[in-house]
């Protein structure tokens, strides 16, 4: 007979139920126990067991059909099991939610806050540096080109050629890969009229939507016969946004006609377009800011100096991609393309012989370039973002680990009366977790419009063609909230598991024992020294912003305006004569109420320069290495206006000098660039040839800003509007200086006398402040930023020191009565907690002021004029963290300083 | 004719299980011994459908199980009536009534005189 299975095994059932184990055991109980009847009845064994068998019929069939059903039933209890635990827990933890309300409230709010900061920024961060270009075809064997520079300063990776370069490359790589250049879009009026709506244009080569891999929604893209270099077919294609916007989804569109204005900088070679064809809908170009419509390079590109477009190294700003053919290593197409524009001497080649070219990702941001400001500002507030969030889960962990010392009795009892610590431990973490999804879900909302916020806020200039939502956001949310109810949930739960239960349960322990854990003074230090960092963080970027603000750009930035005529398809010829009209209205525009001077300019200051060759025989350095041809067309007043100073020599004589001697007035850096310390007042500058008559210096003005804040001093220099030695485009900006306080009104009025004078163009105006916005910007936002997430930090942590503290005296009630029985005075006391609570604050700012110091490196590139260490943003916030938490300490102190020692000891 | 060879329909066999459960909660042989003995003989049920009985309504929620020991302090698994069950046996037992009745009836009905 055979034994009864041994006693480990009812322990492996306990795991797992042993469906064929159970069916064997049970029709072995009972063949045993026939069989013995059988023998009782005096049939032999043999006989016995053969009776047994026969009575029972097919016993392997009647097995399997007995493993069929428990199998069944075993699954279907498994299941009701699980539901049943997970309805238990559901309804455990809302009840015990909803008897706190007011914690529960705030403990989503604080995670809804930390999870939508995280869910916002990296739906930011998932468009820049995640997604490639919609609908391309196979990204990965897409690739950008660029050209990598080696200088004393470092490498500097730069994505912009000339099309020589291009066309070199197309030639030398045809083997390897499928070419295609295009330029960033520019904003141009898409029709005549005054209200005229703008549009996105970007010039491309028709290989363009061949190398992305692209089919047309409707219509055809181009052909190569339109992409003659001198002469361009007159066809666009849209994009799918702007066929819906503009046409109103028309089918018919094929075939119609788009007028196209000037852009800011060129004028077109042609204004009426025929419409080819309709991007797919989500192909919004290849970059973040989406393109309206496409055009063949030529088609906008100016001759200038008789050098068309295609010759003129200074037209360099197009971007070349490219399609690795299969099996094409990047590194041989490198090492080719590198050879080629070398030996070519163009493009970035032409200033550094030893250029490298490199590949890299379609998706811009992943470099290798340098990131924009923007982009770095974005992948910074990345990493404050999850600041935020561990700050958000160490105030949540307070909260639930003061709740749980509440509940410890209840867990006691519970505990007591046989609950499996495993089971409570689900119980208290499914809490959590309970509220953590709220949060989540909460958090996602604030993602959505806060993801919305944020792009507006911090590439105000991108247009934005997808929306921020991803699925991967949203598993990012979830994820994260999953991680943090999980944490949050099971350092309280584990904590509260190990009471000592006779004393927490004992008469008199109102609130369980008094749990003197190193936990909660932790999380305080964790708050505090990551308060220290974001105010370190918000004070850097206030003081950069300071600075930026009062730095003399060599401009009057409150009191200038520009305004320019939008000129859509003039003739050079027409555009002679408006600049003329526009000289000859300088009395008129003066006697506009609030109007100091009026002055003019080829371009307006900031918004790009003229380029011209240029030779000076007198130079006592290398002139190689430096762009030195890059000049801005003026009027005598110019300086007077717009406030850059002339440091030596005078300005421009006007008319009268006209059929006189060329005169130029450089900046204060060219002088230096070139004549280094010698005087540079009469020297003598050829343009256009080297034998070209001399120009001469008369006069050396400050070294105005050029293009951006972080700019080195630039070589800059400017020549009479109505008399220079070469051709040049005329009056582009009318410059205003003004009252600022009436700056609107002047500018109303100014368009007013424009519309009269010039009635077929309309007018654009800029203020000063305007252009310099984008420029202060990245500190701005970091100021902005990291004031909004500090604020939120210091609160937070103010609300954990202030229940914390307070927590700690009501615990500690009797020993403030019995203290107060020996003599202690209320200030005694006052001054006990205070010292006790702000202990923890000071090593929390000890660490923090570490941390700031440590991670200063990680911003120092962003900062302006302020180094990351500066004592006074460090002094300030410590101060500032210091000031709330004894605001916080106080009240319970004061609390504390009032316990009467009879009520303390008698409540025992 | 003799009820020996007739193969027992389930849900007959069904019903005889519950009713050896009525009595008191029972291992899988005693209930096949309960059968036995009450038939006195008269048929025959293998007790491999008998066992395959009591598993499909342990699934249909008329009975449970549980293991315990055995008169001889054998670990076995006992069966017992749920009130799902209980309900069961009432319907079944009465239309088993109805059923015996009437075929009694039919059976007890005076032979009309050939003629």
């Amino acid at each position: 007979m055979k034994s009864s299975p041994p006693a480990w095994y009812r322990y492996l059932r306990f795991w797992r139920r042993d469906v064929p184990g159970d069916i064997d055991a049970e029709l072995r109980f009972h063949f045993e126990a026939r069989i013995e009847d059988l023998i009782a009845r005096g049939l032999s064994p043999d006989a016995a067991r053969a009776e047994a068998v026969e009575e029972f019929g097919d016993v392997d069939a009647v097995k399997r059909r007995l493993r069929e059903i428990d199998e069944r039933v075993a699954r279907g209890r498994d299941r009701a099991e699980w539901f049943d635990g997970l309805r238990k827990d559901i309804v455990y933890a809302a009840r015990s939610l909803r008897r706190t309300p007011a914690v529960s409230l705030t403990i989503i709010l604080t995670l809804a806050l930390g999870l939508g900061v995280n869910a916002a920024m990296f739906s930011l961060l998932d468009v820049i540096f995640l997604r490639p270009p919609a609908v391309v075809a196979h990204p990965d064997q897409l690739r950008r080109m660029w050209s990598e520079h080696t200088s004393s300063t470092g490498r500097e990776f730069y994505p912009g050629y000339d099309y020589a370069s291009y066309a070199a490359l197309q030639a030398a790589t045809a083997k390897q890969a499928d070419l295609a250049l295009y330029r960033s879009p520019e904003s141009s009026a898409v029709s005549d009229e005054e209200t005229a709506p703008t549009a996105m244009v970007s010039p491309v080569s028709a290989t363009y939507f061949g190398v992305l891999g692209i089919r047309p929604e409707l219509g055809r893209f181009f052909s190569a016969a339109e992409d003659g270099l001198d002469a361009p077919a007159a066809v666009v294609v849209i994009s799918d946004a702007f066929w819906h916007r503009h046409f109103g989804g028309d089918p018919q569109v094929i075939g119609k006609t788009l007028t196209i204005g000037a852009s800011q900088y060129a004028t077109p070679a042609l204004s009426r377009y025929t419409i080819i064809g309709v991007a797919p809908a989500s192909f919004s170009g290849v970059d973040l800011d989406a393109v309206d419509v496409w055009r063949p390079l030529a088609s906008t590109l100016p001759t200038i100096a008789n050098i068309p477009w295609y010759r003129n190294p200074n037209i360099n700003g197009f971007q070349i991609l490219l399609r690795l053919h299969p099996n094409v290593p990047a590194v041989e197409l490198e090492q080719r393309a590198t050879a080629r524009l070398r030996s070519a001497d163009v493009g970035p080649f032409r200033l550094d012989s030893l250029g490298v070219a490199k590949l890299g990702s379609i998706i811009a941001a992943r470099g290798p370039g340098n990131l924009t400001s923007s982009e770095q500002i974005a992948a910074r507030l990345a990493g404050v973002a999850i600041i935020v969030l561990i700050i958000a889960c160490a105030n949540v962990i307070n909260l639930l680990l003061a709740r749980a010392v509440r509940r410890q009795r209840e867990i006691a009892v519970r505990l007591a009366l046989g609950i499996s610590r495993s089971r409570l431990l689900r119980l208290l973490v499914s809490e959590s977790l309970m509220l953590s999804l709220l949060a989540a879900v909460a958090a996602v909302l604030a993602a959505w419009w806060g993801g919305a916020l944020l792009r507006t806020y911090l590439m105000p200039d991108v247009h934005w063609g997808e929306s921020p939502m991803h699925w991967r956001v949203f598993a990012l949310a979830l994820g994260t909230a999953v991680v943090c109810g999980t944490i949050t949930g099971l350092i309280p739960a584990l904590q509260s598991l190990t009471p000592d239960l006779t004393s927490a349960l004992k008469a008199g322990a109102r609130e369980g024992v008094v749990h003197r854990s190193r936990l909660r003074p932790t999380l305080i230090v964790v708050q505090a020294a990551l308060s220290v960092v974001l105010l370190v963080g918000a004070g850097l970027f206030i003081k950069s912003l300071n600075d930026a603000r009062a730095k003399d750009i060599g401009y009057a930035v409150d009191r200038l305006a520009f305004v320019e005529l939008r000129n859509g398809a003039a003739d050079s010829a027409t555009r002679a004569l408006q600049s003329q009209r526009l000289l000859e209205l300088q009395p008129q525009i003066a006697s506009i109420p609030g109007v100091e001077q009026v002055t003019y300019a080829s371009l307006r200051p900031l918004s790009g320069y003229s380029w011209v060759d240029a030779y000076f025989p007198e130079a006592v350095t290398s002139t190689k290495k430096q762009p030195l041809g890059i000049y801005t067309a003026v009027t005598p007043n110019f300086f007077a206006a717009t406030g850059t100073r002339i440091l030596r020599g005078r300005t421009f004589s006007g008319g009268a000098a006209r059929g006189g001697p060329f005169e130029v007035i450089v900046n204060d850096a060219m002088a230096r660039a070139l004549w280094g310390n010698a005087p540079a007042l009469g020297k003598c500058i050829h343009f256009e040839k080297a034998d070209a008559p001399c120009a001469t210096v008369i006069g050396v003005a400050q070294t105005a800003m050029l293009t951006g804040m972080r700019e080195d001093p630039s070589p800059h220099f400017y020549v009479s509007l109505d008399h220079t030695p070469f051709a040049n485009w005329g009056v582009g900006s009318v410059i205003l200086r003004a009252n600022p306080a009436r700056m609107s009104s002047v500018l109303a009025t100014m368009h007013t006398l424009l519309r009269a004078e010039f009635p077929t163009v309309y007018s654009r105006s800029t203020t000063m402040e305007q252009t310099m916005e984008p420029r202060y910007r990245p500190w701005q936002l970091g100021a902005t930023l990291f004031t909004l997430f500090g604020v939120l930090a210091l609160t937070v942590a103010g609300i954990g020191v202030y229940s914390s503290v307070s927590y700690a005296v009501s615990q500690r009630t009797h020993e403030f009565g019995v203290r107060a029985a020996l003599g202690a005075t209320a200030r005694d006391v006052i001054v006990h907690v205070l010292g006790s609570g702000l202990r923890t604050v000071f090593i929390g700012i000890a660490v923090g002021v570490g941390l700031a110091l440590a991670a200063g490196r990680l911003v120092a590139s962003l900062l302006y004029g302020v180094k990351p260490d500066d004592p006074r943003a460090l002094i300030a916030s410590a101060g500032i963290l210091l000031v709330i938490s004894t605001v916080a300490t106080l009240a319970p102190a004061w609390r504390a300083s009032r316990v009467d020692p009879v009520e303390a000891l008698r409540a025992e | 004719m003799t009820l020996r060879e007739l193969d027992l329909l389930q849900g007959t066999l069904d019903v005889l299980v519950l009713r050896a459960l009525a009595i008191s909660p029972m291992h899988g042989y005693a209930v096949a011994r309960f059968i036995r003995n009450g038939s006195d003989g008269s048929f025959k049920v293998l007790d491999g459908a008998l066992y395959t009985s009591l598993h499909r309504m342990e699934e249909r929620g008329w009975i449970e199980s549980e293991w315990g020991s055995s008169d001889k302090k054998k670990r076995a698994k006992f069966y017992r009536l749920t009130s799902a069950g209980r309900r069961a046996l009432r319907s079944e037992t009465q239309s088993w009534n109805d059923y015996v009745a009437a075929v009694a009836r039919v059976m007890t009905a005076p032979v009309p005189e050939p003629g």
